[in-house]
This record gives structure tokens, sequence and C-alpha cells, in this order.
């Protein structure tokens, strides 16, 4: 009641942007779009963009598209950034299955669970790439897929913050 | 498919429920997808090639600006000291003049003993010159993005060398760009030799920038850091002679080095025919990457 007092009053004609169903899916094509980017790695080390904002939307929102998009958004984080086509359609899609359990289970959240839930998927996500990397190369050490994995947990509260900032603006709050 | 019963809506029943079908559907269409782009790499060249022609105009034209912006501030840094970078290079001139003849000196002598070795005398030819204008993020494995693509003749398993050093092997080409494995990748071996001696050896990439290089011969380790590794020619992919690594630290057998042409800094990339054009008919013996 206080709270809702506090808050200064709404105006008129503000509300959810017109095509604002479809934000979420967008940023996050614009995300593994980010791979166009002009930077030469020589390391990898950089995060797995697609996957945070992916992330990032799924945890602020139960439904922020329908479950099958994660298909076709996965598809086209796979074109763009070189990962061996359908590995981004199948965790994708898993990751939203996964979620969907782990909301029935959890009794409460707050911003550690929903950061220890990403980090565990983030290391899943980078779990899975080394062992494609070994199926199609040869054996690598685990320890080159350290620095990445730190980098993405490390990052993924801001891609949270900036995906939160997006949905406020996109439901005109 | 948020909560576990949606109320007593039948409509919002099924609507779950086939949600629930769609995403496992999902989940098999892109194991599917996944098995048959490790099995059989070349399913997906055309769509991969269609990605490359969309996204690599876009890397290159962004790539320009950020290099046009550098060259702007580099550019104003040069003149500060000017006098004294001038008289320095003046006296490198000098002295690479001197090398230049002694080199000539050497190739003529070179030319002489071919002839009567009567050697054949490989053509060097060029294929294509691009940039490389983007890369791999977050994987393992290395990858670059070259300006170049199957419209300027670039076929897949061409070699890819810069002025600095070897770059690595086209395996993947669109239209107007193509896709770069790096030598620092785990796939990429060339067979190379140790400039010092000339003791053959492997180079193979580590994935996270730097490359194994290891002898053939087993024995003792014939590497000693900062030794030049170039590569031998054998397998008929990579031309031979073309600087590929320096060493950086031994280990036990191998050594670790670094590759000599820095994807991140190199300004060109030159694509080269194989240098055995047998060696495209029988492909290489490593996966087309994935």
């Amino acid at each position: 009641m206080v709270r809702a007092a506090l808050t200064p009053p709404r105006r008129i004609g503000q509300g959810p942007w017109r095509l604002a169903r479809y934000v979420p899916a967008v940023t996050v094509v614009f995300a593994s779009l980010l791979a166009v980017l002009p930077i030469v790695s020589t390391s990898g080390w950089y995060p797995d963009f697609g996957y945070l904002v992916f992330l990032s939307w799924r945890l602020l929102r139960a439904d922020p598209w329908p479950a099958w998009w994660a298909a076709p958004l996965g598809f086209v984080n796979d074109l763009f950034t070189a990962y061996p086509i359908g590995f981004s359609i199948a965790l994708w899609s898993a990751t939203m299955l996964a979620l969907d359990l782990i909301d029935r289970r959890t009794m409460w959240r707050d911003y550690w669970i929903e950061w220890v839930v990403a980090a565990v998927l983030i290391a899943i996500d980078e779990w899975l790439q080394w062992r494609l990397a070994e199926a199609a190369a040869g054996p690598l050490p685990f320890s080159h897929m350290v620095p990445p994995l730190i980098v993405s947990i490390c990052v993924f509260p801001a891609f949270a913050w900036a995906i939160s900032r997006v949905d406020a603006w996109r439901l005109g709050r | 498919m948020a909560t576990a019963r949606p109320g007593w809506s039948r409509r919002a029943q099924y609507g779950l429920f086939f949600s629930f079908l769609a995403v496992i559907a999902g989940i098999i269409v892109g194991l599917i997808s996944l098995i048959l782009s490790l099995v059989a790499p070349q399913t997906f060249q055309t769509v991969r090639g269609a990605a490359l022609d969309v996204t690599g105009p876009i890397t290159s034209s962004l790539h320009e600006i950020i290099e046009t912006a550098e060259g702007v501030f580099t550019g104003a840094g040069n003149y500060w000291d000017a006098a004294r970078q001038n008289a320095d290079l003046k006296r490198q001139n000098k002295a690479m003049l001197r090398r230049m003849l002694e080199a000539r000196a050497i190739f003529q002598e070179n030319l002489q003993l071919k002839a009567t070795l009567q050697l054949r005398q490989h053509e060097r030819s060029t294929i294509a010159v691009g940039r490389i204008v983007g890369s791999s993020f977050d994987s393992p494995r290395r990858f670059a993005i070259l300006s170049v693509g199957s419209s300027d003749g670039v076929r897949i398993g061409m070699p890819v060398r810069s002025p600095d050093g070897m770059v690595g092997r086209i395996i993947g080409a669109g239209a107007l760009a193509s896709r770069v494995l790096l030598v620092s990748d785990k796939a990429n071996i060339v067979p190379a030799r140790l400039l010092r001696n000339g003791i053959p050896v492997l180079a193979q990439g580590r994935g996270d920038g730097t490359v194994d290089v290891r002898p053939l011969e087993v024995g003792r380790n014939p590497f000693k850091p900062g030794d030049i590794i170039v590569s031998s020619g054998t397998g008929g992919l990579y031309p031979p002679s073309v600087p590929v690594a320096r060493v950086v630290k031994l280990q036990g057998d191998d050594a670790i080095a670094l590759p000599l042409a820095d994807p991140a800094t190199v300004s060109f990339a030159i694509v080269e025919p194989p240098y055995e054009p047998a060696a495209m008919d029988t492909g290489p013996a490593t996966p087309e990457g994935y």
C-alpha cells in the first residue's frame, strides 16, 4: 500500500509497446549477432552472448516466448557463432524444459538462487562445448574452459540487469 | 508452460501439453542435426555459407571503421619524437639493404644449385588476398573469418598465410566471406621442421592461441626457447618454408610455441592453392571443423 502510494502516478496512454511480445526473441537474436563484431580472439574467453541473454529472459519471466521458439533461436545462434548446428537448438530447448521443472520445485526465488541456477546452466554449456570440441578435434584439457566459464558467470548479473531494463521498457513501465 | 496445472480449462491444458511436446521435439531435432554436423559436416555447408555471406560484409565494414579510427590515433602518435625515429629507421634501412644483397646472392646460388639438381620449381601463386575480420568468441575451437569467399576463387582446404607466417586453412566458404581453421586450433596439424637444424616436427594447435610442437623422432628434446618452426610442405597441403611459430617454453618431449602470424594483428591474409593439388582430392585427414 505504502509502496504503491510512493510510486509516481502512471501517465495515461503509457503501456506495453505494440510489438512487446517479440522484443525478447529479437534481443536474443541481436546477442547472437554480436559474433559479427570484428574482434579477433586468440583465446576464446568471450561469453556465449546469445545463451546469456536467453537465460536472463527465461529467469526473469516464465513465458518470454512460446517454449518452442527456443529451437529456432538456437538455430540462429549456431549459424552465426560457428557452433556445430544443432548444439544450441538442443541445449536451449532442454534449458526451457529444465527451468520449468525447477520452477515447479523451488518454493522461493531470490537473486542468489537465480545466479546459482544460471551458473550451473552456463557450466553445462561450457562443458558440452568442451566435449564437442574433443569429439571433433581431439583431447583438450578442461583447464582451457575455466577462464571463459568464470568470465561468463561473472558477467551474467550485468546481462540480467540489462534485460530487466529492456523488459521494463517494452512494457512501458 | 509455466505452472503445473493451468486451471480447469481443457484448452489451456492441451496448450500446455502441446508446448511440452514441441520442446521435446526441439531437443530431438537439435540432437539429430548435432550428430549430422559432427558425422557429416558437409550437410550444412550451404546454410553456413549463406550465414557467412550475411555477416561477413558487416564484420568487414565494422573492421574498416575500427581500423580507420585506430589509424588516426597511431598516426598522430607517430609525430612525437619523429626525428629520433627517422634516424633509427635510416640506420635499420642501411642494415637491411646489406642483408638483402646477401640474400639475393644466396637466391642466385640456390637457383643454380636447383638447376643442377633438376628440382621442379613450384609456382607460388595467389588465389585471393583478404583481411581477417573476426573470429570465434566462446569456443575451444579457433576459427577466423576472412573477407574473401568463393566468388574470389577460395575453395575449402586451401592454405592461408600472411606476410608474417602461416595462418591456417579454409574450412568453410560463402560467396563473400570464408572461415579459416587457425593454426592454433586443435584439429589443425602442420607438418614442419626446425629452422635451426631441419629436424622434422609436427605443430598442432592447443585451442588457446598457442601451438604444441613435437619432434617426429623420439629422443632428446631438440627445442630451445626462441626456435623458429617453418612448414615443411610434407602432406602437400601447406606450402614449405613458411614460418609457423616461435618456441616459448619446453614441456617434456614437446614444446609450446606461439604462432608467428597473430590473427589479431596480421594486415593481410593470402589464400594460396594447395601446394600439391592432389592433396585437395583426397581431402585433409581431420574432420572439416564442425
